[in-house]
């Protein structure tokens, strides 16, 4: 009888197991793991970035209710959600509606053109919508104007209330295309014979809808909404290069508010703070909307 | 070349006991099959055997060495996955040449032993062509030959079977056995199929939930079987089961049940409270010469089969199939008539189920 | 049986949806192919110029900068894949303990932001003298791609039969071997997509480059672009130019490998 029996068979890798991790969760624990931690060190602390820093406790953090500037930056960034997240969802979902029912040829060409915003870097974008957006040169404005809507034509990105929107509008074309992609290749995986059941009795195209497409498209509108919602949160190439926040305040997000607090007015505690604020509801809305679809699934 | 002995193994996966007790000896160029539902331990405890499993408590060994600890490597075993498992993307001569490659067997003698496994499996047109290419039937006989070159003391088989069709599956099975006859190693056959055991085993061994029930000789195993779940597992059809009152009565034995009350002749002694076991050849339809009865029933079902037909007959508060030869007019619903080979009934204890003789 | 109504409806929308998304690119394509001298709106069709590509490229000074997004890309897609190869093979074909725990991280590393760390990366690397280094984009962007593809690479190696890997192992394999000889050549499309994916996020990266580059014979292709812009802002053509430059990589990328971008980034989502 061994007295200590090995948890698993002779000959099969268990230090060496650790040995193969070890490189990558090193690189991961240096470049990724440490600067996390550090991130929540600085936050503790104020600092200008030069002079020593004197501990703050949990200042920072208070400040990201109490401050203005960080509840409206904060507030930008949920209304960017509905941009970034939630309409691209309902546009793909509209579309995996209809695509269901139908049997589309070329959906392979579709998808590459819907998924092309995808794949350019998003300083690029933001060339390309600024210059859309030119109040001047701008093909909104050209457009607008070669309808008979002049009279709406104006400065959106220098509009108090209409940067955001337009931002907003940004993050949109950027990731409908993910979204759609993601629920027409989810729709494609519903077995035909429940939409057969569904029309014998009697269901049209709403019904069928909402009691066989959305169901089953739980698991990819989770993915969608996750993977959309970190990039509404992390939204920073696109506002720097766009309007920097501005006009005034308008288009502060969290994440403008980190690079502008640690690196232009020097303070680096805040923007640590904000950092892990992030960080923190990245987590939780994801773990929020998995577990609204896990338990979807138990029907 | 080497007998395998299990010395009261135990598995735990957690705190799921897997195999308890397997004490088996199997001898030196014997082909033992081990049988048994899924669940029955049979998987694991060849993979304990292979080295792909730890072993929880007792010990195994191959020839004279305890192999607890020992890798799969250093054991000197070949195993023929269920699934084949073959290197996708080397042709067949280096899957073949693999092991071998591994174990710095020198070049000319690869080239030897693989044309040797080529000739005996009739893959020598195959050694080009990739795993992809093969049919299921080939890459089978890949497998196979796989295990074959390595030469090693014992071979492990993990239902090498069950991905064939039936015509194949019975083919191959007489193909593996002729081999196994001819190189004579050690051979560990795990099968959930108590037909491949019967017709392939020298011995077979019954596991049922990681206990060993029985092992002997398929003739000891039919003939004879230790105990209830061994009578109804070997054997097609499989053994039926009344409970019944039994009385010592004119050198014979009074069985009444339900619906059921015979005088067998020649018995054993018997504890009040029986199971009896009946074979369909044991269950004649009343008109037969020296059988035990009458026993009253209702068809339940015919099971035609040409050359002779099973009668599924709900009787004794039980279902028993009963033999009859050629065609049967009978229909469900049918009363009939039935009696018991005396010489060819088994009996069984009602609460362990352990065989009384 | 569908209406043909209702297929035309689902063309009808998909066309729509495709033209949004196709018309600021087109448009901006044409704006860097617009006559330099004339009045320039973006994406009016003014006759083909691609000299406006070569004024771009020496006056944004885009070659050092697209070498730059290079190197950084290269080096830090072939050292995150070896890694992640060695990992999720780990993760996917080995049992240890706590590897479940150590696979929880390594997800939770998936949704950590560079937000949230370039801070003290900044100011750390300032001290240690790598601010201004290939070092500062790369060693971070290993950090962060090593994540994506442990993950990835683990989602693969789970796919691959056990059976496969214990035949090696009986047959006298050694672990090593068996990845780079028995299941890694499966792999290619696999890794290829991670390949592809982690290109595009490395080449794509602002933030980073925008914190620890102040050089300007480091700057990655697309802080070259802001700092072009910049010094553009009236020059259409020129500056449009400039942006088709530096998208153009990775896009043209995507045209030969679309398949395994939208793969990875659909399969990739759906998590286990």
């Amino acid at each position: 009888m061994s007295a200590a029996a090995p948890e698993r068979p002779p000959g099969e890798p268990r230090l060496v197991g650790y040995l193969y991790l070890l490189p990558a969760l090193v690189a991961f624990t240096a470049f990724v793991l440490v600067p996390l931690g550090r991130s929540v060190w600085l936050s503790l602390y104020e600092w200008d970035g030069v002079t020593p820093g004197t501990w703050a406790g949990l200042d920072n953090y208070g400040e990201l209710v109490s401050e203005e500037a960080l509840r409206a930056a904060f507030l930008h960034a949920l209304v960017l959600l509905f941009f970034y997240a939630l309409l691209p969802v309902a546009i793909g979902l509209l579309l995996a509606g209809l695509v269901a029912r139908a049997r589309v040829r070329g959906l392979a060409l579709f998808r590459t053109v819907l998924f092309l915003p995808q794949v350019i870097a998003l300083v690029v974008v933001a060339v390309m919508w600024r210059m859309i957006y030119d109040p001047g040169s701008g093909a909104l404005n050209e457009v607008l104007r070669a309808v008979g809507l002049g009279s709406l034509a104006q400065s959106w990105l220098g509009d108090f209330d209409l940067a955001l929107p337009a931002v907003g509008l940004v993050g949109t074309w950027v990731w409908f295309g993910l979204a759609m992609v993601l629920l027409v290749a989810g729709v494609q995986k519903i077995p035909e014979s429940l939409y057969d059941a569904a029309r014998v009795d009697g269901a049209g195209m709403v019904r069928e809808f909402f009691a066989v497409t959305l169901p089953a498209l739980r698991g990819e509108i989770a993915v969608a909404l996750t993977l959309t919602t970190i990039a509404a949160l992390r939204n920073f190439d696109l506002i720097y290069i766009t309007t920097k926040g501005g006009p005034g305040d308008a288009t502060s997000v969290p994440a403008f508010q980190v690079y502008d607090r640690a690196f232009q007015t020097g303070e680096v505690g805040s923007a640590a703070a904000i950092g892990i604020a992030l960080t923190a509801i990245i987590f939780s809305f994801s773990f929020v909307i998995n577990r609204t679809a896990e338990r979807g699934y138990a029907l | 070349m080497a007998g395998v002995r299990f010395v009261d193994v135990d598995k735990r996966f957690g705190s799921v006991e897997a195999v308890r007790g397997l004490s088996l000896d199997v001898a030196d160029g014997e082909l033992m099959v081990i049988v048994g539902p899924s669940g029955s331990g049979k998987t694991t405890a060849l993979r304990m055997l292979a080295g792909l499993e730890s072993i929880s408590g007792g010990e195994v060994l191959i020839g004279d060495r305890v192999v607890n600890r020992v890798a799969p490597r250093e054991r000197d075993v070949a195993m023929v996955f269920q699934d084949y498992a073959l290197y996708p993307q080397m042709s067949v001569f280096d899957n073949l040449a693999f092991g071998l490659r591994r174990r710095r067997v020198p070049k000319p003698e690869i080239g030897t032993r693989v044309q040797r496994a080529a000739e005996l499996l009739d893959i020598g047109h195959l050694l080009e062509r990739k795993p992809g290419q093969l049919s299921g039937g080939q890459a089978q006989r890949v497998a196979l030959g796989r295990a074959l070159v390595r030469e090693p003391q014992v071979f492990l088989m993990d239902e090498p079977l069950s991905n064939l069709d039936a015509k194949l599956r019975t083919q191959t099975r007489g193909e593996i056995k002729r081999l196994q006859q001819e190189v004579r190693t050690t051979t560990v056959y795990v099968t959930h199929d108590q037909v491949e055991a019967m017709t392939m085993g020298d011995r077979i061994a019954v596991m049922n939930d990681g206990v060993l029930e029985q092992v002997g000789t398929p003739e000891e195993l039919y003939e004879r079987p230790a105990n209830r779940f061994v009578a109804g597992f070997i054997g097609s059809p499989a053994m039926s089961f009344f409970d019944a009152a039994a009385a010592r009565e004119d050198g014979g034995v009074r069985l009444r049940g339900e619906g059921i009350d015979v005088h067998v002749p020649r018995a054993p002694e018997l504890p009040p409270e029986v199971t009896v076991g009946v074979r369909p050849e044991a269950a004649r339809l009343w008109g037969a010469d020296g059988i035990a009865g009458p026993v009253s029933g209702t068809v339940a079902y015919i099971e035609a089969l040409g050359r002779e037909t099973f009668v599924g007959v709900d009787a004794a508060g039980s279902r028993l199939a009963v033999h009859q030869e050629g065609r049967s007019s009978l229909q469900p619903g049918d009363p009939v008539e039935f009696g018991l080979v005396p010489d060819a009934l088994r009996f069984f204890a009602t609460d362990t189920g352990a065989a009384i003789t | 049986m569908t209406s043909r109504r209702e297929l035309s409806l689902t063309y009808v929308v998909l066309g729509a949806f495709s033209l949004f998304a196709l018309a600021p690119v087109v448009g901006i394509v044409l704006t860097a192919l617009q006559d330099p001298d004339g009045l320039a709106t973006f994406g009016s069709f003014d006759g083909l110029h691609p000299s406006n590509f070569v004024d771009a490229w020496r006056d944004g000074n885009f070659g050092p900068y697209l070498r730059s997004s290079v190197i950084v890309t290269v080096a830090v897609v072939v050292v995150a894949s070896v890694l992640s190869i060695l990992a999720g093979y780990a993760f996917g074909l080995m049992r240890f303990r706590g590897s479940q725990v150590l696979f929880y991280v390594v997800l939770l590393g998936l949704m950590i932001p560079t937000e949230a760390i370039v801070v003290p990366l900044y100011y750390d690397y300032r001290d240690l003298g790598l601010t201004d280094t290939y070092w500062a984009l790369i060693l971070p962007q290993i950090g962060t791609s090593v994540a994506f593809g442990t993950f990835w690479m683990r989602a693969y190696f789970r796919t691959v039969p056990r059976s496969l890997v214990e035949a090696a192992r009986i047959d006298g394999a050694s672990s090593w071997f068996t990845l780079w000889r028995v299941v890694l050549p499966l792999a290619r499309p696999a890794i290829l997509t991670m390949t592809v994916l982690l290109s595009m996020w490395t080449w794509n990266e602002f933030l980073l480059a925008l914190v620890m580059v102040t050089d300007e014979g480091l700057r990655t292709a697309p802080l070259g672009l802001s700092f072009f812009q910049g010094r553009n802002q009236t020059d259409l053509t020129l500056l449009a130019a400039g942006a088709v430059i530096v998208a153009t990589p990775i896009v043209l990328l995507y045209v030969f490998l679309q398949r395994h971008f939208i793969r990875g980034m659909l399969s990739g989502a759906v998590k286990g």
